[in-house]
């Protein structure tokens, strides 16, 4: 293995693939700022243009592409609260917070440092378990997957504090929007009111383009004035704090880019969910969950570590079968074959120098692009300090871009608006918008999960709490679902005992 | 009279205009719609014959490779059906994959492939039968044999791998139950490996790989001759008929395409699939192209055809 390390090191460091490295990484900035365009768009645009040179110009510019398209989004998350993809949407729960108090230096140091760090842990994850990843893959069947999703699922209620009923009405009509579309256990379309467009279901980047930006853009304007609302203190100096607060907050970090690893492991599950589990797993670790939502700095690391660590996680299922976890790697393994490499269960075995190659660029980009993101932070931040007459036209505009650019549909513009409006109405009636998007995102995987594990057993629920991980997964829902209680009544005990 | 002989001049001019038009063929870039998201087989196809089609067309212009997914399909399919007829649209059609909302008579389809000018095929790939390697079953006589239904794995119902499924075990009397909502043929194989179903019904070129790193085995193969040795061949099934299941990747453009139009299209396809650079592609990726004409693509259209609608009461509901 060592030996083809050194070849797959040998092939990258070369100026041809540094310099293609570079220009993935500037792509994938790019890319990762512009709403709605995310890395699968971006390789699929660019990958092809690397036919005709080596393998490795085309993994550098892919490994680049992956490892800063996730920072880049997770820029304008923090700042003008516009996920850049639907994976960056956890990171504006607390990142925009931060924003607002002026503080966008700190979260968006943390989310750089969070991001490399991820990455290279979701590497070294990856490479300890090569050996085991088809076992890996193998493990996860119909029954892990809609355990997972309602893992997914329970933390709407915890996810608004306070508000638990409020969250699980937004959750219920959340589980309504993820069931239109194809119905892909029995067949034909369904709640689609005849639309064509709606046919393949409600996409995420519209979606969440219009819950999240538009709704903060008509306050703004209504308000005046601009994003940071003291516009004397804006942290541009609190940058290298937030690099520091990874590691001070080093735990939350391990766990981001663990579960952004396993998640990103699973395919067919994908990057939302992986930031979003974290985030939750973070909240309900926290001695503080009610300091989350307000501009907690954990809640910007765990999701930005786990959405890093995911590409990571992402290449176990490519190599032990040559399947791809995201959509990301399906256009990935479209360019390797361009190149002439079989994607397959056999690709390792055939292209062990290439995989390696691929695996070390994905390491370099996830440094490079966080140091050349942390170059940009100082401008970057300037925009909190605009005012709302400049910025919400902007906003608004690229807005409607970005819900285009996604799938070239003008009818992603209609649902971005529509979704935009049901965001403000959720926001002036004081009713979270989180479970909408959590039950989006999980809602038809738990549901054709669900059918499929019933077809496999016969009908018998026992299949989700026989099977080892199932029944790992089962007590986990358990224990998130009771814990916030019994430490509401331990917290309880001990202060009766502190005032008696 | 001298506006009425104007108006007939213009007339002519524009029945005359295509005719013009074809001989400087092409004049610009050309729009190759592939109707799925990027990173699957038809984009892999269009993006690696593409840049080979253009050193074999008259004229040096960009072929595009343009991909419009939604609607299963239907839309990039209907974007081509409706585009002017001149030759700068085409697209690569899944057949039976877009054959079969037609025949089951989808709301809103908005093409019939009937009507559409078929340019060309990069081939069709075969169907079989697999098992997970430790999986007792030697043949699919030990499936049929079984005195309860076999589970098969396989995406959506309204999908064709869903049909096929359905119309193979009919044809050789086996007792089915489908597990169905897999997405897309490397996730049912898959599922059958990892034990969620007894057997696979799928295309040949994605259940090699996975018979060649050891986790499955193909007992049958819908073929005239089989192709995997020790695997039955449709004949040997005492089902001739199983080898009209395939998928198919077919080129077209719109209806009523001016001939010298097709014809220029038609070659330079055929001229890229036959080229060198195309084959040395095809044996380093694995993937095989079987180039075939105009006529072998109008043909294999209406095989299949004529072979779904017989079996058109196992393709789904409508959407």
């Amino acid at each position: 293995m060592l030996d083809v390390a050194l070849t797959a090191a040998g092939n990258v460091f070369t100026l041809q693939s540094l310099l293609f490295l570079t220009i993935g990484m500037l792509i994938g900035l790019v890319v990762g700022v512009v709403p709605g365009m995310g890395g699968t768009t971006a390789l699929a645009v660019f990958g092809p243009m690397t036919v005709g040179l080596d393998p490795y110009s085309a993994l550098s510019l892919a490994g680049g592409l992956m490892g800063a398209v996730s920072f880049g989004g997770s820029v304008t998350s923090i700042l003008i609260n516009l996920p850049g993809g639907a994976p960056n949407a956890a990171t504006c729960l607390d990142g925009y917070p931060l924003a607002q108090q002026g503080k966008a230096g700190l979260a968006l140091g943390a989310s750089a440092s969070a991001s490399s760090v991820g990455g290279v842990i979701g590497v070294f994850t990856l490479l300890l378990v090569i050996p085991i990843s088809k076992k890996i893959v193998l493990a996860f069947g119909p029954s892990e997957f809609f355990l997972l999703a309602t893992l997914g699922l329970v933390t709407i209620a915890a996810c608004a504090p306070g508000r638990m009923l409020r969250a699980m009405i937004v959750g219920g009509i959340g589980l309504l929007f993820a069931f239109i579309g194809f119905d892909n256990v029995n067949g034909g379309t369904r709640f689609t009111f005849g639309i064509e467009h709606l046919w393949e279901g409600i996409p995420l980047a519209p979606a969440m383009i219009g819950l999240f930006a538009f709704p903060e853009m008509i306050e703004l304007s209504a308000k005046g004035g601009s994003i940071a609302k003291d516009k004397g203190q804006v942290g541009l100096t609190g940058t290298l704090d937030g690099v520091w607060a990874s590691f001070k907050y080093w735990k939350t970090l391990l766990r981001g880019s663990l579960i952004g690893t396993l998640v990103g492991a699973i395919p067919g599950v994908g990057g939302t969910v992986a930031a979003f589990l974290a985030y939750f797993s973070t909240v309900q670790a926290s001695k503080n969950p009610e300091s989350f939502g307000k501009g907690n700095i954990e809640g910007v690391i765990a999701p930005e570590a786990a959405n890093n660590a995911k590409d990571g996680g992402n290449l176990i299922p490519t190599l032990a079968f040559g399947i791809p976890g995201t959509a990301e790697m399906a256009v990935l393994l479209g360019v390797l074959v361009l190149h002439g490499m079989e994607p397959g269960p056999t690709m390792i075995l055939h292209h062990e120098a290439e995989i390696y190659g691929l695996i070390l660029t994905l390491t370099l980009s996830s440094i490079l692009a966080s140091v050349i993101g942390l170059m940009m932070v100082r401008p970057l931040a300037m925009i909190t300090r605009l005012d709302a007459h400049i910025l919400v036209p902007s906003v608004i505009a690229i807005s409607f871009v970005g819900a285009y650019a996604n799938n070239s549909l003008p009818g992603d513009i209609v649902l971005a608006f529509v979704f935009g409006v049901i965001g403000y109405l959720l926001i002036r009636f004081d009713y979270p918008r989180l479970p909408l998007v959590i039950a989006l995102v999980l809602g038809e995987l738990a549901e054709r999960s669900f059918a499929q594990a019933m077809m496999i057993s016969g009908g018998s629920w026992s299949i989700f709490v026989t099977r080892p991980i199932s029944a790992l997964l089962f007590a986990l829902i358990v224990m998130a679902l009771t814990y916030p209680m019994i430490r509401t009544l331990l917290q309880r005990r001990h202060s009766v005992e502190e005032v008696s | 009279m001298n506006k009425l002989l104007a108006a007939l001049i213009t007339c002519a001019g524009m029945v005359t205009a295509p005719v013009a038009m074809a001989a400087d063929f092409p004049a610009k870039n050309i729009q190759f719609v592939i109707p799925v998201s990027p990173g699957g087989g038809f984009d892999t196809y269009v993006r690696a014959v593409a840049p080979i089609i253009e050193r074999h067309l008259p004229q040096s212009v960009n072929i595009v490779p343009t991909n419009i997914p939604a609607a299963g399909g239907a839309r990039g399919a209907a974007q081509v059906y409706r585009a002017k007829p001149d030759g700068y649209t085409i697209g690569i059609f899944n057949i039976p994959g877009m054959l079969v909302p037609q025949i089951r008579g989808d709301s809103d389809l908005q093409y019939d492939l009937k009507k559409m000018t078929w340019l060309g095929s990069f081939g069709q790939d075969g169907y079989g039968v697999g098992v997970p390697t430790a999986s007792p079953y030697k043949t699919v006589a030990d499936l049929k044999a079984l005195d309860r239904p076999v589970k098969f794995t396989a995406s959506g119902p309204s999908s064709t791998a869903y049909s096929a499924t359905m119309i193979a075990t009919d044809m050789l009397g086996i007792k089915r139950e489908i597990i169905s909502g897999y997405k897309g043929s490397n996730d049912y194989v898959l599922a059958v490996i990892r034990g969620d179903g007894d057997a696979v019904i799928g295309p040949l070129p994605v259940m090699e790989k996975f018979v060649e790193s050891g986790e499955l085995r193909i007992i049958g193969t819908f073929e005239e001759k089989s192709s995997v040795p020790g695997a039955q061949n449709a004949v040997e099934m005492g089902q001739p008929d199983l080898s009209k299941l395939s998928v198919g990747r077919l080129v077209a453009g719109p209806p009523d395409l001016p001939p010298e139009v097709a014809k220029t299209l038609s070659e330079s396809l055929m001229a890229a699939m036959q080229d060198p650079a195309m084959a040395t592609w095809s044996k380093e990726s694995g993937i095989a192209v079987e180039p075939g004409d105009a006529a072998s693509a109008k043909g294999i259209l209406e095989g299949q055809f004529n072979f779904y609608e017989r079996y058109s009461k196992y393709l789904g509901p409508a959407n």
